[in-house]
């Protein structure tokens, strides 16, 4: 910043030009490169968000008329206990997410960055993050046949270490930890290679420090590694559990109802039955704004959270 | 002990103390290894096996008889290679549509003064904690009385607009010295010339960062075809899979063929691209 500035200052620049760039005159030029971005902002971003807002006022079909509702849309939300039931299986989701991708995918991290063996580490950075490149749709369809209790993979193999399996979908207490695990499968690469990216920002010279210091594999990881990842760590939270919120796919893909005994139903898939398969749009609406609110929330806990933690 | 340390002694004296658990720490990564790609070589081989011998017990890992029957049989049960060319439109449009968008704007807020440029940004950034499922029904709304419900346009007319995209862009662009442009701008160059002729040829990482993340996210899409598209002919792959799935007739071995059709390309283009694709995740998620 500085440097830049007293360079402004020592290089003197032809009278025409300075007035220009900053000129009213030269305002549109600005406003013509940015005119795309804005008029599909407006179109598709913000022009939505502040119509679904006047939506929640509303009784809606889609079909007939719109009736205003005021706040009633929001009072329904207190007494319906199936939104309940999918807010908190999908704090119980966002939760266990964030918990096994920050943990597993730092460990995997560690792991892989120790590895001398170049074939191996190719290996197993790469079987790590080819789930991730998969659509939800193909990876939701494997683990449904993966996971069947008559020829599934993980049924023979369990079976063979004499594990007794359950029907993981049509159990009520399996349906969603099968689908937390499928996620893992699924999304864990994201945050190993976050993490990867992150613990190579760690200085060299830190850790031989340390360990000069005669500090432990342990000790260098406690007081040297993770503190110097924080800023990493953060970053892969707040995208975890942002992301994990809005699950959908795989629960619409496997358990279309929302599974045995709504064991599965998240928020959103509850939002997308009741806007686009009962109709009722202003409710939906009421549900999508609340889901909104929530992550807000939630991110700002995180950045205030952070300001204790994180290492600047 | 009593020695100097040097730059020789030490590494030798760490390999030394750590190589027995590098050892098993090697084998339990690849075993974790083993574990992620076991899903995908046995979907591939039963999508090789004939069907009467398909999802055997104990579970077959070679194709044994051999056969590619089952994806000559995808066809006659859904549209496949229409809604491959259907995911491939959408995909290619949303991505080199959204690229250029974002490049003009990025470099709008990097290089070009206008009124209420900071609040703007401020704005569009503050829209990225807007889920996608708060504007869906709105949108929804308005691509009906547009009267593009059931036509592709409704999946990567939206998507063109790649907030993040942009402030990744300007973020990268305001790391190219200024000094550059200006010189340019002396010598009479326009801002579009200055844009494409100077700096998007040195965002080449940045480029490659958010064209793989905004085509992989289209390409994969779920939620918007299930939303907006009802007619078989318009339909892209995900969900022409799950159809597939659902179907009457369609048996499992054929699934499993047409999971193989959609996700080898995928895995393919991944190993060609690894490094760089591993690479410009991490750096879009170390500097995002």
């Amino acid at each position: 910043m500085t440097i830049s500035l007293t360079r402004r200052r020592a290089v003197p620049r032809p009278p025409a030009l300075q007035p220009s760039v900053t000129a009213g005159s030269r305002q549109w030029v600005g406003y013509a490169f940015l005119s795309p971005a804005l008029l599909l902002f407006v179109l598709f971003v913000a022009g939505p968000f502040v119509a679904a807002i006047v939506l929640s006022l509303y009784r809606w079909d889609m079909l007939t008329p719109a009736r205003f509702a005021g706040v009633g849309n929001f009072t329904a939300m207190f007494g319906d206990p199936l939104l309940y039931r999918s807010l908190a299986n999908t704090f119980v989701f966002a939760l266990a997410s964030l918990v096994t991708h920050l943990v597993g995918g730092l460990l995997l991290a560690l792991g892989v960055n120790r590895l001398k063996n170049r074939v191996l580490s190719y290996f197993v950075r790469t079987s790590l993050f080819f789930p991730f490149v998969i659509s939800w749709a193909a990876v939701a369809l494997l683990w449904k046949y993966v996971l069947d209790p008559s020829f599934g993979l993980v049924t023979y193999y369990l079976g063979k270490l004499g594990v007794d399996t359950p029907n993981w979908f049509n159990d009520p207490s399996w349906a969603l930890p099968s689908i937390i695990g499928i996620d893992f499968w699924h999304t864990i690469g994201f945050t190993f290679v976050i993490m990867l990216a992150g613990l190579q920002t760690v200085p060299n010279t830190l850790l031989e420090a340390a360990r000069l210091d005669g500090a432990n594999a342990w000790q260098t990881l406690w007081h040297v590694t993770i503190p110097m990842m924080s800023p990493t760590i953060f970053f892969a939270a707040v995208i975890t559990f942002i992301g994990a919120f809005q699950i959908f796919d795989p629960i619409q893909i496997i358990t279309p109802q929302g599974g045995p005994d709504n064991s599965t139903m998240s928020v959103v898939m509850y939002l997308y039955q009741k806007g686009f398969q009962s109709f009722q749009v202003g409710y939906a609406s009421a549900v999508s704004l609340l889901v909104f609110a929530v992550l807000m929330v939630v991110t700002l806990l995180q950045f205030w959270g952070s300001r204790r933690w994180v290492h600047q | 002990m009593g020695a100097p340390v040097t730059g020789a002694t030490v590494p030798v004296r760490r390999r030394h103390r750590i190589r027995p658990a590098r050892v098993v720490l090697g084998l339990v990564l690849m075993v974790v290894g083993v574990l992620m790609v076991a899903p995908l070589g046995w979907l591939i081989v039963q999508s090789l096996t004939a069907e009467r011998a398909a999802f055997s017990l104990p579970p077959g890992w070679l194709p044994r008889p051999f056969t590619l029957d089952n994806f000559a049989r995808i066809d006659g049960l859904v549209p496949f290679g229409r809604m491959a060319l259907n995911s491939l439109q959408v995909s290619l449009i949303a991505t080199v549509g959204s690229m250029l968008v974002s490049v003009l704007a990025g470099y709008a807020f990097s290089r070009l003064r206008f009124r209420g440029r900071e609040a703007i940004l401020l704005v569009m950034l503050s829209a990225l904690m807007v889920p996608v499922q708060t504007t869906i029904i709105p949108v929804f709304v308005l691509m009906r009385n547009l009267g593009l419900v059931d036509h592709l346009a409704a999946l990567w007319l939206p998507a063109l607009i790649n907030v993040f995209a942009i402030f990744f862009f300007r973020q990268y662009f305001n790391t190219i010295p200024r000094e550059l442009d200006e010189a340019a701008r002396i010598d009479g160059a326009s801002h579009p010339w200055i844009l494409f002729r100077i700096i998007v040829p040195l965002s080449g990482p940045a480029l490659a960062a958010m064209t793989i993340l905004a085509f992989e996210a289209s390409w994969n899409n779920y939620f918007g075809p299930l939303i907006f598209l009802s007619s078989p002919q318009h339909m892209t792959l995900p969900i022409g899979l799950v159809t597939l799935q659902a179907g009457q007739g369609g048996s499992s071995v054929v699934v499993f063929a047409a999971i193989t059709a959609v996700v080898v390309p995928v895995m393919v283009v991944f190993l060609a691209f690894q490094r760089s694709f591993a690479a410009s995740i991490a750096s879009a998620g170390i500097r995002g």
